[in-house]
């Protein structure tokens, strides 16, 4: 008697009516909507919602569904998740096969590494743990980890605001993870995968990975942890010689201003191609682009621009993207409203040379695309405008804010902790 | 073969001397005592699911052979797995736990059920998480404490899996990863020993086929 299993289970969110595949029915505990970031528990046959949210977030690196090859296996990504510690951001897809089981993929600053959950215990030794014959050696303190988004389907009961006692060690360039749940500790092995690799097989969305947004050197505090207290009024002083330094040389760096600017017409589910903003000569070694768009008025849409700076003498382009979004409702606590009609775009390290900067735009409406709700009256516009305008010479302001935070956050917590302790 | 007693459908005869077995054809539940059968309830069809494992599925490990002869699933408030029945072919009968796209493999262990806090437990007393209990030289802590429901069955059973039946599930780890589970029901406690495995290493055979999947590397049957 040979039964044939039956396609992936379908149920209809019931939060947002969206129809939601369950590609792991049986073993999967919750699951939280593509469309609108709902939680729902699928562990009964009696689908039931644990978390309503109203908007699910959309940019990750890899899509629900997507199936590759790794290590000569296949895996279909079934779940993903945003998290983040103190200092990076990253993103995690759970993968999974019903022969094999479930592994993880992780992306960090553009870096993958493969993750396999360990059935044996490592046993602790001095600085680190040793797992199979092989000692691993510590890397810094535990971390508490956040989850910040989730989308798709997980064995366990997931949640925004999960958190979780991180600690890391490592032998060469593998991994050992540990996680602590309520006291309930879970090991995971972590191997790195070449990017191109992923690229490949499961066909990412390149312009979604978390990208190295933090400078290098405020990280080299991280790695000096035990050291904090003698070391701490020689924190402050670098951190703050270093947010100056940086200020000065971002200035000196910018260059001249020039500016190009157009306006478009972004249409409803086909894209506007290769429309020309406008050329701009980037005249120092290298400069800043910055980008501005600025939608005119409309609700519950988005708009996704992917911009090219195209090198007049090479003809190589430099790619980046922009999304301007706005959205609102009512719900029992009353009206609100989510996205900025306004996107900047900041493309780093532009070398010198003459660019032409074209855009592809394309509108799309929320929560579904087709067909709009004819209750809304800018659905029925054929078009969304967008004024787009791009400068050489900006400052990347957000890096340099972030690196004040990131410089100043470890002495501060240190202050903080010794305030603390001294009156308690 | 015996016919259901409901329905009359042929019901393969396993013969593996547990009483109960179920009718795929009516979900009859009926004990078997002898060449004498009678019907004793319904079973819930177990909800369908992406298990590769079915009744039929064969595994190794190490020198001994095993077959899956029937399934209960279960149901508590994080969430819900299987319990495959299975036969060695010495005709000892394990426990195939199925959580978390992982195996666990059991077999029976009275000597657990000896230690005075099991014998307590086995008289309705609680198990509090952390607490220590020994079987033989082996020292196991208690990690979990579920309150399970039976979700249906199928295939050959020692139990009647009415659903609504319910169990008190306690998982204890051993210090070398050695798990140990306690399962108290209305007719007694259980104790039940055993390890953690991924699928390949199990070296199955006869596993169900899934649409849209095919059979791993590693695997017998596998296209190379």
């Amino acid at each position: 008697m040979k039964r044939v299993g039956s396609r992936a289970r379908t149920i209809e969110c019931p939060a947002c009516g969206g129809t939601l595949e369950v590609r792991a029915a049986g073993w999967s505990v919750s699951l939280a909507c593509r469309y609108c970031g709902s939680i729902v528990d699928v562990s009964r046959p009696e689908v039931q919602i644990i978390t309503a949210y109203k908007r699910a977030e959309a940019s990750f690196a890899l899509e629900l569904g997507a199936r590759g090859e790794l290590f000569g296996q296949e895996w279909q990504v079934i779940g993903a998740l945003k998290r983040r510690d103190a200092l990076y951001r990253w993103q995690e897809f759970l993968l999974f096969n019903p022969y094999l089981g479930y592994r993880w993929l992780v992306v960090c600053d553009g870096e993958w590494q493969f993750g396999t959950m360990l059935l044996d215990r490592p046993a602790e030794v001095k600085k680190g743990v040793s797992w199979r014959g092989t000692v691993y050696r510590r890397q810094g303190q535990p971390q508490t980890t956040q989850t910040e988004f989730v989308i798709g389907e997980f064995y366990w009961r997931v949640a925004r605001g999960d958190k979780a006692e991180a600690s890391q060690f490592e032998r060469g360039d593998e991994v050992l993870s540990q996680e602590l749940v309520d006291g309930e500790e879970t090991w995971t092995q972590l191997v790195p995968v070449d990017g191109d690799d992923i690229q490949a097989t499961f066909a990412p969305n390149r312009r979604r990975q978390p990208r190295a947004k933090k400078p290098q050197g405020a990280l080299s505090f991280k790695s000096d942890y035990g050291r904090e207290r003698d070391d701490l009024p020689m924190m402050f002083a670098a951190a703050f010689g270093a947010a100056i330094m940086t200020l000065l040389a971002m200035v000196l760096i910018a260059g001249p201003v020039e500016r190009a600017s157009t306006q478009i017409s972004a249409p409803y589910l086909t894209t506007l191609e290769g429309h020309k903003v406008g050329t701009l000569t980037v005249r120092r070694p290298w400069q800043f682009i910055r980008v501005r768009a600025q939608g005119a008025y409309f609700d519950n849409h988005w708009v996704d621009l992917d911009y090219s700076l195209v090198d007049q003498a090479t003809g190589q382009s430099i790619d980046s993207y922009g999304l301007v979004e706005r959205y609102s409702g009512r719900d029992s606590d009353g009206p609100w409203t989510e996205g900025d009609r306004r996107a900047d775009t900041l493309v780093g390290r532009v070398p010198a040379g003459t660019y032409d900067l074209y855009v592809n735009a394309q509108a799309h409406s929320w929560p579904v695309d087709a067909p709009p709700p004819s209750t809304d009256a800018w659905a029925d516009a054929a078009t969304i405008d967008v004024a787009i305008e791009a400068e050489t010479g900006a400052l990347p302001w957000g890096n340099w804010f972030t690196l004040v935070v990131l410089l100043f956050t470890v002495p501060c917590v240190i202050t903080w902790n010794r305030w603390k302790h001294h009156f308690s | 073969m015996i016919n259901c007693p409901s329905c009359g459908a042929a019901l393969p005869v396993r013969g593996f001397g547990v009483p109960y077995t179920t009718c795929h054809h009516c979900q009859a539940l009926i004990l078997r005592q002898g060449q004498s059968v009678e019907m004793v309830g319904k079973v819930a069809v177990v909800p369908d699911d992406i298990s590769p494992v079915q009744i039929g599925t064969r595994f190794r490990l190490g020198a001994e052979d095993f077959v899956a002869a029937g399934r209960v699933r279960w149901a508590w408030s994080g969430g819900s797995w299987n319990e495959w029945l299975l036969f060695s072919a010495a005709g000892r009968s394990h426990w195939l736990g199925e959580a978390m796209g992982m195996y666990m493999l059991t077999a029976e262990c009275p000597d657990a059920l000896v230690d005075p806090q099991v014998v307590r437990f086995a008289q309705g007393a609680d198990l509090a998480v952390g607490q220590t209990i020994s079987s033989g030289t082996t020292r196991f802590a208690v990690t979990d404490i579920k309150r399970a429901e039976c979700l249906g069955g199928e295939g050959d059973l020692p139990f009647p899996a009415h659903s609504g039946r319910t169990m008190t599930n306690v998982d204890l780890r051993g210090p070398s990863g050695e798990a140990l589970s306690l399962q108290r029901d209305a007719e007694g406690t259980s104790a039940w020993l055993g390890t953690w495995h991924e699928l390949a290493d199990l070296n199955p055979s006869s596993l169900r086929e899934l649409e849209g999947w095919s059979l791993p590397s590693g695997f017998p049957g596998a296209r190379a």
